[in-house]
């Protein structure tokens, strides 16, 4: 029979209080003491269950006169952790004493606090120790291909013959070697909008300065001169990345640039007419040899911003 | 009779082998600790969306799984080994179609889960960290929509995918690095596949696990809020167990989730577009459905130049999603019941009318397209 807590408990000659916890052994999860108090919050003393005689329904019979009771020692609480602060398995399964608290002794090795704290800081710093300097490697390895050095290779893209009207936007697909990483050199398919300007369109694109293109340390690597008549736009829209048309729509007269994606709509030099767009398109540059061939450096910029700003 | 009893006495093998493993596992401890939930007020249909979800989970794992013993994430095989799951692996089709409509109709179910989490005032004290958690889950499923819609390398998932980056790359001070950061480089390619691949089967697989877990712990630890009307002994004496009437209203609920996810897979099988490539042609790029209202929204003129954009695109949904997670921590007042809180209804109607409103705008907007 085990003891439960609250029970009355009586020495031999009267009654010296209840039982206010219970310290069970972890190892053979029997009861081993019983801690007694006048439930008021005083003294309570560790009594062994050798020495109770016999329990009866609530009231726990000691063998022992009240006088006697002085030799047991009082409990040290700091000692003990609760059955719910430590997993002691089948534990629960062998014990009827609830509700209240159960003890288990803390063991004597674990009772110094000062080590404790002092190992948790420990771990904690030997964590960082190892954690921070891999931070840095860890992210170089992740940004490798990140930040690549511009593109500045001349591309053929077709002829200008292919060019009849003034003022109206040719596409120019062209297959662009690219070379990544391990991957084998692959062709994809990209595009540039040509245009043959009339000057006054011509003086709407470069409004009266030439065009000047930077590599990533900032050397001039091209001009496009304001007064030669063939112009090239990216094929990327400058909103946010889409290709756009060279389209008539219903609502316009003549035919405009469009994007579908947020409908950007800009005229032949590239100005926004309408839609989201921040910035009129983007010229790259362009050379026409003497025999009509074009070239062009497929040239990048952000998009989303005001500003230019070369990414590729 | 006398061997017959003996016999009846007796556990059989399996009942030996059960008790054994349950002996040394606590396995009917578990079981009963799962399934004993006390549902104030009663099991209710309304709360069918976070199984619904975990199952749509499982299968989209299960699916995911199968995907890859094909799928090869390079630029120049992800298009052709989606088109030979599609076309030549048997039933790959199927299995591809049902992954695809998995995510929209995970979608969906989030969106219903939010909204009744939201409607029954269940995110208020002591439930913040559930809802925290959940608006974390929330973004997990958009991102895992976001990643996987690469994979096939389609024209359709390209173009997603340059504008989503594009619109990512709109953050302040970190957009840039973000971008590229995701894209792997200035531009897209196979390092951007990677990532997403990566993404997409590994990192947030094993984000939403955990996290999923936290929600469910959370969830048992602060238990469930129940209806919000009603008084104490009549939820008492309505109170019943997660298992069986709400385990029952979640089977039929998953039932209908996976007939429905079926269903859509064999009506509207997934083709895919020509192979991606950074010359869109012929086609007019558009996110999936359920970024379509972001997409509309983009549109309007007041999100336009530069501000605009990171109005649209950054400071809105930003604010939107703060202002979710702020939620319980603003709105302190112990009131449940949907009718008496004014303000939060409104608000709810006030976001499903505009995600509609802009999602038809945009498939209005097509016509003007062509
Ligand atoms: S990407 Fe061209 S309008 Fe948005």
């Amino acid at each position: 029979m085990q003891p439960t807590l609250k029970s009355t408990v009586k020495c031999t000659d009267r009654e010296v209080g209840e039982i206010t916890r219970i310290i069970v052994d972890p190892l053979s999860l029997e009861v081993s003491h019983i801690v007694v108090g006048d439930g008021t919050g005083g003294q309570e003393r560790q009594v062994p269950m050798s020495e109770v005689q016999q329990i009866v329904g609530h009231v726990v019979h000691l063998r022992i006169p009240s006088s006697e009771m002085g030799r047991f020692p009082v409990l040290n609480r700091d000692e003990y952790v609760t059955t719910h602060e430590v997993e002691i398995a089948h534990l629960e399964e062998r014990l009827h004493v609830e509700p209240g608290e159960v003890l288990v002794p803390i063991p004597d090795l674990e009772r110094n606090i000062k080590r404790r704290t002092f190992f948790t800081n420990l771990t904690h710093a030997i964590g960082i120790l190892l954690g921070l300097p891999l931070i840095y490697p860890v992210m170089k390895y992740l940004m490798k291909p990140m930040y690549l050095p511009y593109d500045n290779r001349w591309i053929k893209v077709g002829n200008v013959n292919r060019i009849k009207v003034e003022d109206t936007g040719v596409q120019f697909k062209f297959r662009k070697k690219v070379k990544e990483a391990f991957m084998p050199e692959v062709e994809i398919l990209k595009n540039v909008w040509l245009l043959k300007a009339t000057p006054e369109v011509l003086d709407e694109v470069y409004k009266g300065k030439d065009m000047q293109f930077r590599d990533s340390q900032g050397s001039l690597i091209w001009t496009n001169n304001r007064a030669f008549p063939y112009v090239a736009y990216s094929g990327k829209c400058p909103h946010l990345g889409c290709g756009y048309k060279w389209r008539k729509v219903r609502k316009l007269p003549r035919e405009i640039f469009l994007c579908p994606c947020h409908i950007s709509i800009y005229d032949v030099s590239g100005k926004v007419l309408d839609g989201p767009a921040p910035r009129p398109l983007d010229p790259v540059p362009i050379r026409v040899s003497d025999n009509g061939d074009v070239e062009i450096i497929d040239v990048e910029f952000k998009a989303g911003v005001r500003d230019r700003i070369r990414i590729l | 009779m006398e061997p017959d009893r003996l016999v009846q006495s007796q556990p059989t093998v399996l009942e030996r082998v059960v008790a054994f493993v349950d002996e040394r596992v606590g396995l009917k401890t578990l079981q009963a600790k799962m399934l004993n939930e006390p549902v104030p007020g009663g099991s209710r249909w309304a709360y069918i969306f976070g199984s619904c979800l975990l199952f749509i989970f499982v299968l989209q794992a299960v699916t995911g799984v199968l995907l890859m013993f094909y799928y090869v994430p390079s630029v120049d095989h992800a298009y052709a080994s989606t088109q030979y799951i599609i076309h030549e692996v048997d039933y790959g089709w199927f299995i591809l179609s049902y992954h695809f409509w998995g995510s929209s109709v995970m979608v969906v179910m989030v969106f219903a889960h939010m909204s009744q989490v939201f409607l029954w005032g269940a995110y208020k004290s002591p439930r913040e960290l559930v809802w925290l958690v959940g608006l974390v889950l929330f973004g997990i499923v958009m991102a895992f929509g976001f990643t996987g819609y690469l994979l096939p390398w389609d024209q359709r998932s390209y173009w997603a995918t340059i504008v989503g980056v594009e619109i990512i790359d709109k953050t302040p001070l970190i957009g840039d690095f973000m971008a590229r950061f995701l894209k792997g480089g200035p531009t897209a390619g196979q390092m951007t596949l990677n990532r997403f691949f990566l993404i997409h089967v590994m990192v947030l697989p094993a984000a939403l696990m955990a996290l999923a877990g936290l929600h469910i712990f959370l969830f048992r630890k602060a238990g469930p809020a129940g209806p919000f009307h009603g008084g104490v002994e009549e939820l008492k004496a309505k109170t019943d167990y997660f298992f069986p009437r709400q385990v029952w209203k979640d089977i039929v609920a998953v039932s209908v989730v996976f007939v429905s996810i079926c269903g859509l897979a064999f009506i509207e099988p997934v083709v895919l577009l020509e192979e991606a490539t950074p010359d869109p042609g012929d086609y007019h790029p558009e996110p999936e459905w359920y970024f379509l209202f972001m997409f509309q929204l983009l549109r309007l003129k007041i999100f336009g130049g530069e501000l605009g954009q990171f109005l649209g695109s950054v400071a809105i949904p930003g604010a939107f999603m703060l202002l979710l997670a702020a939620l319980p921590f603003i709105d302190r007042s112990p009131e449940r019941n949907i009718f008496k809180r004014p303000i939060a209804l409104v608000s709810w109607v006030v976001v499903v009318l505009g995600i509609v409103l802009f999602t038809v705008s945009a498939v209005i907007n097509r016509e003007f397209l062509d």
